[in-house]
């Protein structure tokens, strides 16, 4: 039960991080992109290619190096803000709404297709392994410690994360955000760069989703491409939509119940005989019937976006203005 | 003239064609600085597409926008916004989910504290980088506009004259040298429209020049000092208010000939 709990948890954190990052992009900037798994797996990838060193034929890789682990991390992570600076400099130019979602939503077949057939680059569908304890060496810790280690690792991140973002969200870069997420033409009439900030906020996403993805690829200790389909997006964007969207304790709070109660607690559905997979078909049923009621009867979440409560009580003092 | 007041703005020979429909063609006129400008014209005749091209919202096919001695043609909307020309729009545009309070202390755009280290890494509370004089600047203009009370509500959920109050309240605080307001009256009740014209007296008085565009023309009358009259995408008259009541072309494009319909296949 021990072990079950540590494990619920780890990953909690871990999509905690990726929901975080996607905050970001649809929470406060406001551009619904259904790239994000891509910088996700991307991100999981890397950090293989970057640690694991070289396995005998037939398996194809790129790079298989043996870095210390925190430098590939930082090197996945850069790698994704490469990429999704370049899907985003085309994407955000000049489309917005419905025509921004179908776009990354073909760049990110793209990167489906290309990391799934492409055999040298991640191995092709039958993707990468072997990232086996990393760190464990060096801090010493044995194999039965190492599962209490990952879990402290990750809340720690998911902590660093989500500090930094809470500055992030009250400052006035954060404001600006929010701006352009509520009328991208008045912010550009009051002198905001919409294209520059809206890039910023996105490659700052990818970032955090591309950490998301370095964590859980050490979490599972490998990837490919049917741990990962483009539309594990949604499931993110459910959390995010339940919780309260641009809100980031609500974010938290949806990934804890979407991803957390509801992916775990259908585990313990009891078995149908002659079904083996209905708890796990039943998932995404009962994820796209939270989302279709939150968007009817709830839309801005369980926690919405929080006012600025102006703590000054009494009228202006004409003295106070200049 | 020598004694003419110099120019907030200088539009010269500005055209652009959407196909074959001509919006605005070689469209040219001055306003002064310091004074209020109106640009009228009938339904069509091309004065919101003039203002598009002027803050650049849209790309002039030919012509020329002398602002403050720079020329804008080509530039983005936020590069014009940043030299110190706001434009409003035809329907209230405030940043809905963010508080009265908010939307006004955002206008003012000010790059080195909205950078993003800044935001992270910067000490102090709330929207630390704003500092505690420019919130304060923005609740003695919410107090003028009589928007104090409603500074903690989410802009959104103001009724239409308010959020034109909102507005006006965030273009005080920009501060601009020039302001272009699209059709201000567009759903306001007179009592309000009183108040904006205060408003736009308000920002002669702090050094901003005003353009207004629109219909209403007893508002016209009452705040303008100088008219542009504008028709089928040219300037086809320009002068004080009193002076057009009698101009033969304002006359026949307001009031304008019956169109006559071609009957398909007659």
């Amino acid at each position: 039960m021990t072990q079950y709990l540590v494990s619920v948890l780890t990953e909690g954190a871990v999509f905690g991080i990726m929901a975080l990052g996607l905050n970001v992009i649809w929470g406060w900037s406001g551009d619904f992109d259904l790239a994000y798994y891509g910088y996700v797996a991307l991100g999981a990838y890397m950090t293989l290619v970057l640690t694991i060193g070289r396995q005998p034929p037939p398996t194809k890789y790129i790079l298989g190096l043996t870095l210390p682990y925190p430098v590939a991390i930082v090197l996945a992570v850069a790698s994704v803000m490469v990429l999704a600076f370049v899907i985003g400099l085309i994407a955000l130019r000049h489309l917005r709404g419905i025509y921004f979602s179908i776009v990354t939503l073909g760049a990110v077949y793209v990167l489906y297709t290309v990391a799934g057939q492409f055999v040298p680059l991640f191995n092709g569908y039958q993707g990468l392994s072997g990232l086996v304890n990393p760190m464990a060496d060096v801090l010493g810790i044995d194999f039965n410690s190492y599962q209490y280690f990952l879990l402290g690792f990750a809340i720690a991140i998911f902590l660093l994360v989500y500090l930094f973002l809470s500055r992030v969200s009250s400052s006035r870069f954060g404001l600006a955000l929010r701006s352009l997420r509520e009328d991208e033409r008045a912010a550009a009439a009051f002198g905001r760069d919409i294209y520059r900030l809206k890039l910023k906020a996105y490659v700052l996403g990818a970032a955090i989703g591309g950490l998301g993805g370095a964590l859980f690829a050490t979490y599972v200790t490998a990837f490919n491409t049917t741990a990962w389909t483009p539309l594990e997006t949604i499931v993110l964007y459910a959390a995010i939509l339940v919780g309260g969207r641009g809100n980031i304790r609500g974010v938290v709070l949806g990934v804890f119940i979407v991803i957390v109660l509801i992916e775990e607690s259908t585990r313990f559905l009891p078995e149908i005989p002659g079904h083996p997979n209905l708890a796990l078909d039943l998932r995404p049923v009962v994820i796209g019937l939270a989302l279709i009621l939150f968007l009817r009867y709830r839309p801005q979440g369980l926690l919405p976006e929080r006012r600025y409560v102006d703590p000054v009580q009494e009228k202006a003092k004409p003295e106070l203005a200049r | 003239m020598t004694t003419e007041t110099p120019a907030a703005l200088e539009v010269r020979g500005l055209s652009k064609h959407f196909g074959g429909v001509r919006a605005v063609e070689n469209c040219s006129f001055t306003a002064p600085e310091g004074k209020v400008t109106g640009l009228i014209g009938p339904n069509g005749a091309g004065k919101s597409t003039a203002i598009d091209l002027i803050s650049g919202f849209k790309l002039p096919d030919a012509g020329t926008v002398v602002f403050g001695g720079k020329a804008l043609e080509g530039l983005p909307p936020h590069r014009i916004s940043r030299l110190g020309l706001i434009r409003t729009f035809q329907t209230p545009r405030e940043w809905r989910g963010l508080t009265v309070l908010e939307n006004v202390v955002l206008a003012r755009w000010d790059e080195p504290r909205e950078t993003f280290w800044r935001g992270v890494l910067g000490l102090r509370q709330a929207h630390r980088e704003t500092t505690v004089g420019e919130l304060a600047e923005a609740r003695a203009i919410l107090e003028e506009f009589g928007l104090f009370a409603l500074r903690n509500e989410r802009a959104g959920n103001l009724s239409g004259g308010q959020k034109r109050l909102v507005e006006f309240a965030r273009i005080r605080m920009a501060q601009p040298q020039l302001v272009i307001l699209d059709e201000p009256m567009g759903g306001v009740n007179p009592v309000l429209g009183e108040r904006m014209a205060l408003a736009i007296e308000a920002f002669i008085a702090t050094g901003t020049s005003v353009i207004v565009v629109e219909h209403n023309l007893p508002f016209i009358e009452r705040v303008t000092d100088h008219v542009v009259v504008m028709s089928q995408g040219s300037v086809i008259a320009s002068g004080p208010f009193e002076s057009l009541r009698s101009n033969q072309a304002v006359i026949d494009a307001y009031l304008g000939e019956m169109p006559t319909y071609e009957q398909p296949g007659a």
